[in-house]
C-alpha cells in the first residue's frame, strides 16, 4: 500500500515537472524583468480599469501623443502634429510608415474606428467616459483626422496621451473578445505568451518607428507578496519594481544589488473639511476654524521625518505638475499662536472637538503615521481631534461619495492622470460634486471659464486665481503632493516616471 | 462496505452544500463589488445599472438558488474581471496547487515519518527530545514567515534557488519544504504515539521472543500498525495542506488556485472566489472519502462499524 502511493506520487510529481519546464530561449543579458503585485485583466487597455493595463498597453501599444518624461510635457507620437480649425475642431496629422505587429499599415481609418469604439455606449468601455467630449471623428485622408467636440476642450492634447491606437481590421475581423488576449498594437513590443495570473512574455518589435528598446526580451511576472517582490529584486530575478514601502528603501539602497528611485507624482493628499456642510453644520463652515487647521500642522516637519523626504509641500490641492499650478503661491507654515488666536475669534477660546475619519493605509504610504503627527500638532492648537478608523476603503468611499465622509477626513486624487489644474478643481472643488466638500461659487465661475476656453495664458491666469481664493479661503487641509518610489535593480539605467507609467523599452544596461 | 461507502458519499454532498451557502454568504457580506468595479467617477444610474446585471438586485436566497442550480451542471458563471468562465480559470490552475500540495505532502512524509519511529525507538533519549524540540518549533513557526525567510537565506544570500515563480525542478524546493515542515510536526508526533503504543502490545512481544530482527518487528509488525491512524489524520490534513498552500502560494508567487483565490478575493470576483472553494472543498472531501474507504480495507474493525 505505501509502496504504491509512494509510486504514484513520485510520478505524478515527475510528470507534472515534465509537462510544465518551459523553453526558455532569452538569456539574462537580453531581458529584462518587471514584476506586478496583481496580473491586469484584458490586453484590451480602453475595456480594462486597471492602472496596470495602462502600462502594459504603452509596451504593446502607442498613443497619438505621450508626455515625456523629462519635460513632463505632451509632443508628438503617432500623431506629428495638432491645430485647432475653430473652437470645437481639431485637426491631428499622423506619421506616415507604421505598421501594427500584422503588418497592415496605421492610417486615419483606425484612428477613427478606435475612437468610435470607446465612444460607442454600447461596448461599455472603460476608458469611454475620458473622451465623452469627443462627439465625431473624421477622416479627411490617409493621414490626416479631424476631431469635432461638444464645446470647446482644452484637454483635448492631454487626452491624446490615454488612448492606445488599436486596428481597425482587427476589431473588424477578430472583435472585442478575442483583442482582449493579442494585442495588436504599432507598439515596441509584441505579446509572445500570456500565462494569466503568472507571466507575459513579450518580444521586441523590430519593425517599430521609433527608437528599439535595448532589451529583445521583456517579461512581466506576477507576485502578490512585497516581501518577496522585493526578494526577488535583491536576487537578480527581477529588475524593476514599483511601490517600494518607504521602510524597505533602506533595505533595497543598501544590499549593493539594487537600488531605490523616487519620483513625485500626479497625486496630491489633504485632509477634507466639510466647509459645504454636507453632513450637517459643523465648525469647518467658519473660515476661521478652516486657516486655524492649516497653520496648526507642521507638515514641512511631518515631511522630512515621518516620510523620509517623500513629499512636496503644496499651497492647495493643485500638484506642481499640473497645468495651471502657480509656483509663487507659498504654503501654509506652522503657527500655533496665530491658529490658536483664530478658532478663539471663531468662538471656541476653549478649543472645539472634531471627528476625524480615517483611511487605509493602501494609497497614500504612511498615512497612520502622518496622521498620528497631524493630531498631534491640531491638538497644540486646541483641536480635540476623535479619530475614526475605516479600515476599508470601499466603505470609506462610498461613505463620502453619499456625504458622510465629514467633518474632516482622509483623501488624496490621482487626477485620472490628468495633467491639469481642472482635473482636481472640477471632482474636489466644485460645489455638488461626489467628492467635494466644499462650495463657492466665485470658484465655481473660475473652473467653468478654465474649462470652456482654448487659450492657454487665458486658462493659466484663471487657475492662479482659483489657488489664490483656495488658499485664502483654507478650503481643506493641504497636505502635500505623493511621491511613488521604485526598486531598480543595479544592472539597469532607468528613470522613475511622474505619471506612474513604467516604460521598460526605455532602460539600459547600467554605464559602469 | 457498499453501504459504508454510500454514507459517506451522502455525508460528503451536505459538506459541499454547507461550504458553498457558507462562502455565499461570507462573500456577499464583506462587500459591494460593483463598488469596486466601476471608476470613482461613475454615477448612481451606473451603479444601478450593473447591480442589476450581475443580478445582485434579487434577494440572497434567490441568487443562491440560481448560483447553485447552475453550479452543479459544471457551470459557476463568468468571471467579472477575467473575461472567461470561472470554472476553466480555476481548472487551468488546479494541477499547480495539487503538485505543490503533492510535494508538501511528500516533504512530511519524508520528515515524519522517520524522526516519529526513531523518537519513538529511543523513548525519553536525547534524540527523542531533539525530535519533539524540531516538532514544536516547526509547529510554532508561521507559514508566511517560514517561506519569507526560507527565500532572504537561499536566494538572496546564498542564491542558490530561484525566490519565487514556477517552472524548473529548483522552484519546487523552498515551497514544499516550507508546505511540508508546517505540517510534518502534528503527523510526527503521532507516529511516535502511535508506535510506542504498538511497541508495548503483547504480539510485539511475541514477535521478539520468536526472535525476530528488530527491524522486522519495528516496520512488519509494529509500524503497519501504527500507521492507521496517521492515515486518517493525514487525509484530514490535506485540508491544512491545501489551507497551507494559499499563502505559500502567494510568498512563491505559485500560480495555483490559492493566489487566483486571494486576487479574486480582493476584486470581489465572486463566481471565481466561489468556484475556487466549492471546488478546493470537494477535493478535500473526496480525499478523506479516499482515505475513510482505504482504512477500511486495511482495518476490518472500522467497515462493520464497531
Amino acid at each position: 500500500m505505501g509502496r504504491t502511493l509512494a509510486v504514484v506520487l513520485a510520478l505524478t510529481l515527475v510528470l507534472g515537472l515534465a509537462l510544465s519546464c518551459p523553453v526558455h530561449a532569452q538569456t539574462k543579458e537580453d531581458t529584462i524583468v518587471y514584476s506586478l503585485q496583481s496580473d491586469i485583466d484584458s490586453w484590451d487597455p480602453p475595456a480594462s480599469v486597471l492602472r496596470e493595463a495602462i502600462i502594459l498597453g504603452y509596451h504593446a501599444f502607442d498613443h497619438l501623443a505621450t508626455r515625456d518624461l523629462k519635460t513632463r510635457r505632451v509632443g508628438p507620437n503617432l500623431a506629428t502634429s495638432w491645430r485647432n480649425i475653430d473652437d470645437t475642431t481639431w485637426e491631428v496629422k499622423l506619421r506616415q510608415g507604421v505598421k501594427f505587429h500584422d503588418g497592415t499599415p496605421f492610417t486615419a481609418k483606425d484612428v477613427k474606428a478606435t475612437f468610435e469604439r470607446v465612444l460607442d455606449p454600447a461596448k461599455k468601455m472603460t476608458a469611454r467616459g475620458n473622451h465623452a467630449k469627443i462627439k465625431s471623428v473624421e477622416v479627411m485622408d490617409d493621414y490626416t483626422v479631424r476631431f469635432k467636440t461638444d464645446g470647446p476642450y482644452p484637454l483635448f492634447v492631454e487626452r491624446l496621451t490615454a488612448q492606445v491606437m488599436q486596428s481597425e481590421k482587427v476589431m473588424r475581423e477578430k472583435g472585442d473578445q478575442w483583442m482582449g488576449e493579442n494585442p495588436v498594437g504599432t507598439g515596441p513590443y509584441k505579446l509572445v505568451k500570456w500565462n494569466r495570473k503568472q507571466e507575459h512574455l513579450l518580444v521586441r518589435n523590430d519593425d517599430y518607428w521609433g527608437p528599439k528598446p535595448y532589451y529583445k526580451y521583456l517579461r512581466i511576472r506576477i507576485i502578490p507578496e512585497k516581501a518577496t517582490e522585493i526578494a526577488e529584486l535583491l536576487s537578480g530575478g527581477v529588475d524593476l519594481i514599483k511601490a517600494v514601502p518607504p521602510d524597505q528603501m533602506d533595505v533595497i539602497d543598501k544590499s549593493g544589488g539594487a537600488r531605490t528611485a523616487s519620483s513625485p507624482i500626479l497625486r496630491t493628499a489633504m485632509l477634507q473639511l466639510d466647509q459645504a456642510a454636507r453632513g450637517g453644520p459643523n465648525p469647518f463652515t467658519d473660515r476661521k476654524v478652516r486657516q486655524a487647521a492649516n497653520l496648526a500642522a507642521d507638515h514641512d516637519g511631518i515631511i522630512k521625518h515621518v516620510l523620509n523626504g517623500l513629499g512636496d509641500r503644496v499651497a492647495t490641492g493643485i500638484n506642481p505638475m499640473a497645468f495651471g499650478w502657480d509656483p509663487t503661491l507659498k504654503p501654509y507654515k506652522q503657527d500655533l499662536a496665530a491658529a490658536k488666536k483664530l478658532l478663539a475669534e471663531a468662538g471656541y477660546p476653549n478649543g472645539v472637538d472634531i471627528i476625524f475619519h480615517e483611511g487605509p493605509p493602501i494609497v497614500e504610504p504612511a498615512i497612520q503615521q502622518t496622521n498620528d503627527a497631524i493630531v498631534a500638532d491640531m491638538a497644540k492648537a486646541g483641536f480635540r481631534v476623535k479619530r475614526v478608523y475605516i479600515g476599508d476603503n470601499t466603505v470609506l468611499v462610498a461613505r463620502i461619495k453619499e456625504g458622510k465622509g465629514g467633518p474632516m477626513f482622509n483623501w488624496s486624487w490621482g487626477y485620472y492622470s490628468v495633467f491639469d489644474a481642472d482635473a482636481i478643481l472640477y471632482d474636489v472643488f466644485k460645489c455638488g460634486e461626489s467628492y467635494s466638500y466644499y462650495c463657492n461659487k466665485e470658484l465655481d465661475d473660475l473652473i467653468a471659464t478654465g474649462r470652456s476656453s482654448l487659450d492657454a495664458k487665458k486658462r493659466a491666469e484663471i487657475y492662479v486665481k482659483a489657488q489664490k481664493l483656495l488658499y485664502d479661503d483654507a478650503a481643506y487641509l493641504y497636505k502635500w503632493g505623493l511621491r511613488g518610489v521604485w526598486g531598480i535593480s543595479n544592472r539597469i539605467d532607468y528613470t522613475a516616471p511622474a505619471d506612474e507609467v513604467d516604460r521598460l523599452f526605455l532602460a539600459t544596461p547600467r554605464k559602469k | 462496505m457498499r453501504r459504508y461507502i454510500a454514507r459517506q458519499i451522502v455525508q460528503l454532498v451536505v459538506v459541499v452544500i454547507g461550504v458553498s451557502i457558507l462562502s455565499f454568504c461570507i462573500l456577499h457580506v464583506i462587500g459591494d463589488p460593483v463598488l469596486l468595479l466601476l471608476p470613482q467617477n461613475a454615477g448612481k444610474e451606473e451603479f444601478e445599472r450593473y447591480r442589476h446585471l450581475f443580478g445582485l438586485d434579487r434577494p440572497l436566497y434567490v441568487q443562491y438558488w440560481s448560483f447553485a442550480s447552475r453550479a452543479v451542471l459544471g457551470d459557476f458563471g463568468q468571471s467579472w474581471y477575467g473575461n472567461a468562465p470561472a470554472f476553466q480559470l480555476v481548472i487551468e490552475r488546479m494541477p499547480y496547487t495539487l503538485y505543490l500540495t503533492l510535494a508538501g505532502f511528500a516533504v512530511t512524509l519524508a520528515i515524519s515519518l522517520p524522526l516519529g519511529v526513531l523518537a519513538a525507538l529511543k523513548r525519553h533519549s536525547l534524540v527523542d527530545t531533539l525530535c519533539t524540540m524540531v516538532a514544536t518549533a516547526g509547529q510554532a513557526l508561521p507559514l508566511f514567515w517560514l517561506g519569507i525567510m526560507l527565500i532572504i537565506i537561499f536566494s538572496v544570500r546564498l542564491r542558490l534557488l530561484p525566490a519565487s515563480g514556477y517552472g524548473t525542478w529548483q522552484h519546487f524546493l523552498m515551497p514544499s519544504l516550507c508546505l511540508g515542515i508546517a505540517i510534518a510536526p502534528i503527523t510526527m508526533r503521532l507516529v511516535r504515539s502511535g508506535m510506542i503504543e504498538v511497541l508495548s502490545m503483547d504480539y510485539i512481544k511475541t514477535a521478539r521472543s520468536k526472535g525476530m530482527t528488530e527491524r522486522r518487528v519495528v516496520w512488519k509488525h509494529a509500524f503497519r500498525n501504527a500507521c492507521i491512524p496517521v492515515i486518517t489524520v493525514l487525509g484530514l490534513q490535506f485540508g491544512q495542506l491545501l489551507g497551507g498552500a494559499i499563502i505559500t502560494e502567494t510568498v512563491f508567487a505559485w500560480p495555483g488556485v490559492a493566489t487566483l483565490t486571494v486576487d479574486s478575493i480582493r476584486n470581489q470576483d465572486f463566481p471565481v472566489v466561489q468556484c475556487a472553494v466549492v471546488l478546493l472543498a470537494l477535493i478535500i472531501v473526496l480525499v478523506i472519502l479516499i482515505v475513510d474507504v482505504v482504512v477500511g480495507f486495511i482495518d476490518p474493525r472500522v467497515r462493520t462499524g464497531a
